[in-house]
């Protein structure tokens, strides 16, 4: 039997929402995180709008790569978040 | 055996224990979501349940286990059963050194996924101290395959010394303290992601640590208790 897919549908809410999550997890001031966040998500609604579907892991892989220029914090806490444990 | 033995024994079970890491990495995601949620007071109080929990967990393991084996253990066979305690902590020690983190950059566990991505979400969606010290509960007693032998030996100790409930408590006490080491480092400042980092880097003396822990518990049990 295949493994069940999953699918979502991507909104820039939702990934701003879940950086701006790291960043206050790490304590960041809560603007800077806001401006991280907003400046990701908009880079994010870029690379993805000519692409009908991708992986999570390349949504991941591509957010964790803005995120590592900007603040290396939050991308640690972003690739490594699912990895506690 | 004497008292001061026994309490050194329970000592040492309670450093291999602290040693382990589901307890400290349940901690470290229960931060990690908390913070990003809730006020630092919240999520203070939280963290404080879940330790808790784990210490209650621990205490009345160790306790219980003393029980069993007052009531069900007959004395004279009380040897035999530490003979085969010492083998499964040398099983424990091969288990720490080879699989007990998963191979990767993280920190993950040799849990089955589906139970680690269980206390993920439990900690994700932990929001009162009720939740956080069941979850403190269940990360406790989730090791149990591996703490078996150790609650073993320290029950048998706590039948030896003379205030049984204080040394149970000093043991849920030293298996909590890498968790409020964490707490304290937290609450002076320091953000999770360096702690999680540590436990990165430091994985291999993590596992060697443990490892070696279970092997000289191991031989002090052969020294003290079985010759």
């Amino acid at each position: 039997m295949g493994k069940k897919r999953i699918t979502y549908e991507y909104t820039h809410d939702g990934i701003k929402e879940s950086i701006l999550r790291h960043a206050k997890a790490l304590r960041l001031p809560e603007g800077w995180g806001e401006q991280v966040a907003e400046r990701v998500a908009k880079a994010t609604d870029k690379w993805i709008d000519d692409k009908d579907i991708v992986t999570e892991d390349d949504l991941q892989n591509f957010i964790c790569k803005e995120l590592e220029e900007i603040s290396p914090d939050i991308a640690f806490a972003y690739r490594n978040h699912d990895k506690i444990i | 055996m004497s008292d001061l033995l026994s309490i050194a024994t329970i000592i040492l079970a309670g450093i291999i224990q602290a040693s382990l890491q589901l307890g400290l990495g349940g901690l470290v995601l229960l931060y990690h979501s908390s913070m990003g949620r809730h006020q630092r007071r919240k999520t203070r109080y939280l963290a404080k349940s879940y330790i808790w929990g784990a210490v209650a967990i621990s205490f009345a393991m160790a306790c219980t286990g003393a029980f069993l084996i007052q009531n069900y253990i007959d004395k004279a066979y009380r040897q035999e059963w530490m003979v085969v305690c010492i083998g499964m902590l040398i099983a424990c020690a091969f288990v720490m050194l080879l699989g007990y983190f998963r191979d990767g950059r993280g920190t993950e566990l040799w849990l089955p996924k589906s139970f680690s991505r269980f206390v993920t979400r439990r900690a994700k969606a932990t929001n009162d101290n009720v939740e956080a010290f069941s979850l403190g509960m269940l990360s406790a007693f989730a090791e149990f395959p591996i703490t078996l032998a150790i609650y073993f030996v320290v029950a048998n100790c706590l039948l030896n010394v003379q205030f049984p409930l204080l040394a149970a408590l000093l043991y849920a006490l030293i298996v909590a303290m890498p968790m409020v080491v964490l707490k304290l480092c937290i609450k002076s400042g320091k953000n999770i992601i360096a702690a999680q980092k540590w436990r990165i880097n430091n994985k291999r003396f993590v596992k060697i640590f443990s490892g070696s822990g279970f092997v000289v518990l191991a031989l002090f049990i052969v020294a003290f208790w079985v010759m």
